[in-house]
């Protein structure tokens, strides 16, 4: 074909092409939320997220990354709301007023998984920082998120409980910088000891031949809350949407379906609801 | 002044496969011997270059043997000169890997080489770079470099115009006689083979079907077919006669078209008669001797150099070739009646075998 | 976090050098010869061969990532090895993705060999051991381009050394993988730092590429 041709094919194509994503634009969600992998791993945001289109009409957009890029999103007005599970953060986060609300939905606990001959005795621990300190002895493999994720944020919590160096490394502990999937992975791939939320641990276990080896605690307990964004920041309809978000998390119905969600797959439920 | 026998054929089988099969080269005793070149003609596909690639040892035979003679090397130029990356020099010093000469001694070698070829002035050129004729020196240089005992060339001239066929030819000539080498070359350019060869080896369909000295093959092909590769294209049969004709015997063609030759085949013979075009000649009316009979100019092609002039004779075509813009050359027409004449002895006859 | 320090780089860089260029030494090592071998002859198989090698230049290199994934992982044919999430595993797949490319090019510029070139060089009466020194020599054009190309291949990938890998920090975290996460994670100094270094390798390997290209053109 000629060049010239050739030319104007280009340009209707790029015109073709901005006006669908002009348009996909449009299409896009009605409210931007923004959580972690975990969250979405599990499923129960999707399970959830159809309910709420189907009782308000509002699509919702989900960007799912780790605790601590969440918070920075809701930090720089990139997001409408959050469902995060890292208080600290997130009450700095109402401190400087990026966020308005806070409010705690459901929770569930970390489990620390390990090989099921539990070279380091992680099952005699009194308590989480025990475990890691008797892991941090025992100089055995962990493998941590290294991510700066609400788990790994956790990780960190407990290692200064258990007296250790928050950047504390001993020979075996390995540090993957990626999902909470990859590092289940990493862990049973090197028999190693690993802090992860309960929902992929569980979808994990099989494949993956470790054992949880720890007892919910209080150093353990995982909140998770819904956080919305600063309505100056927003568009009025997004900041409206993002109300009734918090709203539909709050209600007995989601509360009950909350409770519910897992047992059909895992035999227990993943989440414990607040509210009920 | 050719030397002693520096490689020897005996008994010699290859198969090989080609276009139109495989076939079977044979060569029942072929020698090449120092400070000689052998020319080696014959029709396309007929092994040449098989024979030329089994003296060099690249051919495993099915039976029989070439054997060196001598100490020295063997080696081949092929009908594509392959340069190496690098220098001219670089290329030719090639030939010295992993042979113990000096360093010294190589330079001094690589410096001969080219200048017996007149490439020394191309030394560090890239060979990339070089001509078509060029890389043929160069190929040649590096050849020569080893200094060889026998060296086997596969078209040294394919591709070069008439000047630069010309002046490698008389390098190489020049070459054969310093070095004393034996030399054996393939080429189906007749005046090349007429030009630079000693002996000349015809091959027809795989087989040595004759092999002597240079006058012997041109002049006394053995067959028609040999007369037709070596250039006696002139080929018409007749019958020898009855009366003899002084000392000669008369060949008759037809009532009007009589040949004299000198012969010992009996009257009444069947005979191919053969006449090499340049030893024909069109009667320019001195009343030349040897008259042979009337044709007439069926075809003239005018190349500026030559003009080859094909003739009606006696219900064949014969041809022969005059000097452009000379006597005859340039007042003959097409349709001119003209009378031909060869010298007995330069007419040449070969039986006519039966099937 | 903290704003990219000096040793963390020095440290990912130099790591990813030595996985690259171990991968490319021991694809040279295994694919030249076969290269050389499969150029010179013709024998029945040769197009089989061929073909074989032009499907793995092609294979995506995440899809390598996933094979040798699998291939290693615990309860896999090699698992005993140990070798997931290990230096070791990357190398490996390195080499698988590098090999193809290394035999292709390789074979590529034998067989634009002049089929007399052997011949001749054997008729000079050339040791074998001088031969194949030749024959190196007369494609090493082509072999540097081969070489280049393929380290420029290995230094820029990313899903395979990731999957095999494992990302670990300082244990098997490269460039790629770094910057990968440093970008998932928001930080984007750390990410632009590292992703400065590897553009910066790139465009010497280019560079380089170049001047091999001109030099035989010249």
């Amino acid at each position: 074909m000629t060049r010239l041709r050739f030319l104007y094919l280009l340009i209707a194509v790029a015109l073709a092409v901005f006006a669908c994503s002009d348009r996909a634009e449009e299409e896009e969600g009605d409210l931007l939320l923004v959580t972690t992998t975990s969250v979405r791993d599990t499923g129960l945001l999707g399970a959830l997220l159809t309910v709420f289109e189907e009782q308000t009409g509002i699509r919702a957009q989900v960007i799912a990354v780790g605790s601590g890029a969440a918070l920075r999103m809701g930090r720089d007005g990139n997001a409408d709301v959050l469902l995060t599970h890292a208080p600290e953060g997130e009450q700095k986060l109402v401190a400087s007023g990026a966020a308005v609300s806070r409010t705690p939905i459901m929770e569930n606990y970390f489990v620390i998984a390990g090989p099921p001959e539990d070279p380091a005795g992680v099952r005699n621990a009194s308590s989480p920082a025990d475990a890691i300190r008797r892991i941090a002895d025992s100089n055995a493999p962990f493998a941590s998120r290294g991510d700066d994720s609400g788990t790994h944020r956790r990780e960190v919590a407990l290692f200064k409980e258990a007296g250790l160096d928050p950047d504390a490394r001993w020979s075996s502990f390995l540090s993957s910088g990626t999902g909470m999937g990859q590092t289940l992975e990493i862990a049973g791939e090197k028999r190693a000891y690993v802090l992860s939320d309960i929902g992929t641990f569980l979808a994990f276990r099989e494949r993956i031949e470790l054992e949880s080896l720890s007892k919910p605690a209080p150093s353990l307990r995982n909140v998770y809350s819904v956080l919305r964004v600063n309505p100056d920041w927003l568009d009025p309809e997004r900041a409206e949407s993002a109300k009734q978000f918090e709203a539909f998390m709050l209600a007995l119905e989601t509360q009950r379906m909350i409770a519910d969600f897992g047992r059909e797959r895992f035999g227990r439920p993943l989440f414990q609801p607040l509210h009920l | 002044m050719s030397g002693a026998t520096a490689l020897s054929v005996r008994d010699l089988r290859v198969e090989l496969q080609s276009r139109r099969g495989s076939f079977l080269l044979t060569a029942d005793a072929l020698d090449l011997n120092a400070r000689e070149a052998l020319v080696i003609l014959g029709p396309n596909g007929s092994g040449k270059s098989t024979l030329v690639r089994a003296l060099a040892g690249l051919e495993r035979p099915a039976s029989g043997h070439v054997t060196s003679a001598v100490t020295g090397a063997v080696t081949m130029v092929f009908q594509r000169p392959a340069p190496l990356a690098g220098s001219v020099a670089h290329n030719v010093h090639i030939a010295f890997l992993g042979k113990k000469l000096s360093g010294a001694e190589r330079r001094a070698r690589v410096v001969e080489a080219l200048e017996r070829f007149k490439i020394d002035h191309l030394a560090e050129h890239r060979a990339a770079t070089l001509s078509g004729g060029e890389l043929r020196r160069l190929a040649l240089s590096r050849a020569f470099a080893l200094r060889p005992a026998v060296l086997l060339l596969d078209e040294p001239f394919a591709g070069l115009d008439a000047d630069g066929q010309a002046a490698l030819s008389l390098d190489l000539r020049r070459a054969i006689s310093d070095t004393g080498v034996a030399v054996a070359m393939v080429t189906h350019d007749l005046r090349r083979a007429m030009l630079l060869s000693d002996r000349i080896a015809v091959l027809i369909d795989g087989k040595l079907a004759q092999i002597g000295s240079r006058d012997d093959v041109l002049e006394r092909p053995t067959t028609p077919d040999i007369a037709r590769v070596v250039g006696m294209t002139n080929l018409v049969q007749g019958v020898v006669g009855e009366e003899p004709h002084g000392d000669l015997a008369l060949v008759e063609v037809d009532a009007q078209h009589r040949v004299a030759t000198r012969t010992a085949y009996a009257a009444g013979t069947r005979v191919w008669v053969g006449i090499r075009p340049e030893h024909l000649k069109l009667d320019i009316g001195r009343g030349d001797v040897d008259p042979i009979g009337e044709g007439v100019v069926r075809e003239i092609i005018n190349d500026g150099v030559s003009v080859s002039v094909g003739i009606d004779w006696a219900g064949s075509e014969l041809r022969t070739h005059l000097m452009a813009g000379r006597g005859l050359a340039r007042t003959i027409e097409v349709g001119s009646k003209v009378s031909l004449s060869a010298s007995p002895e330069q007419v040449h006859l070969i039986p006519v075998r039966a099937g | 976090m903290d704003p990219p320090s000096a040793a963390m780089l020095v440290e990912i860089t130099a790591r990813t050098l030595v996985v690259c260029l171990t991968a490319l030494a021991i694809s040279l090592a295994v694919g030249l010869p076969i290269g050389i071998a499969l150029g010179r002859r013709h024998f029945r198989g040769r197009v089989a061969a061929v073909s074989l090698i032009n499907t793995g230049m092609g294979a995506p290199p995440v899809v390598v990532g996933l094979i040798v994934y699998l291939a290693l992982q615990r309860n896999g044919p090699f698992g005993a090895l140990s070798w997931l999430y290990s230096l070791e595993a990357m190398v490996l797949a390195q080499v698988v993705i590098a090999l193809p490319l290394v035999v292709g090019i390789t074979l590529a510029a034998v067989g634009s060999l002049d089929e007399d070139w052997e011949l001749q060089v054997r008729t000079l009466g050339v040791p074998k051991r001088w031969r194949l020194w030749l024959l190196v020599r007369e494609i090493r054009l082509g072999l540097l381009a081969a070489v280049i190309t393929a380290l420029g291949g290995i230094l820029s990938e990313v899903g395979a050394v990731m999957a095999v890998g494992g990302n670990l920090d300082g244990e098997t975290r490269v460039l790629t993988t770094a910057i990968l996460m440093h970008t998932q994670m928001g930080q984007l100094e750390d990410a632009l730092a590292l992703g400065a270094i590897l553009l910066g390798l790139m465009l010497m390997l280019a560079g380089l590429l170049t001047v091999v290209q001109q030099s035989g053109r010249s």
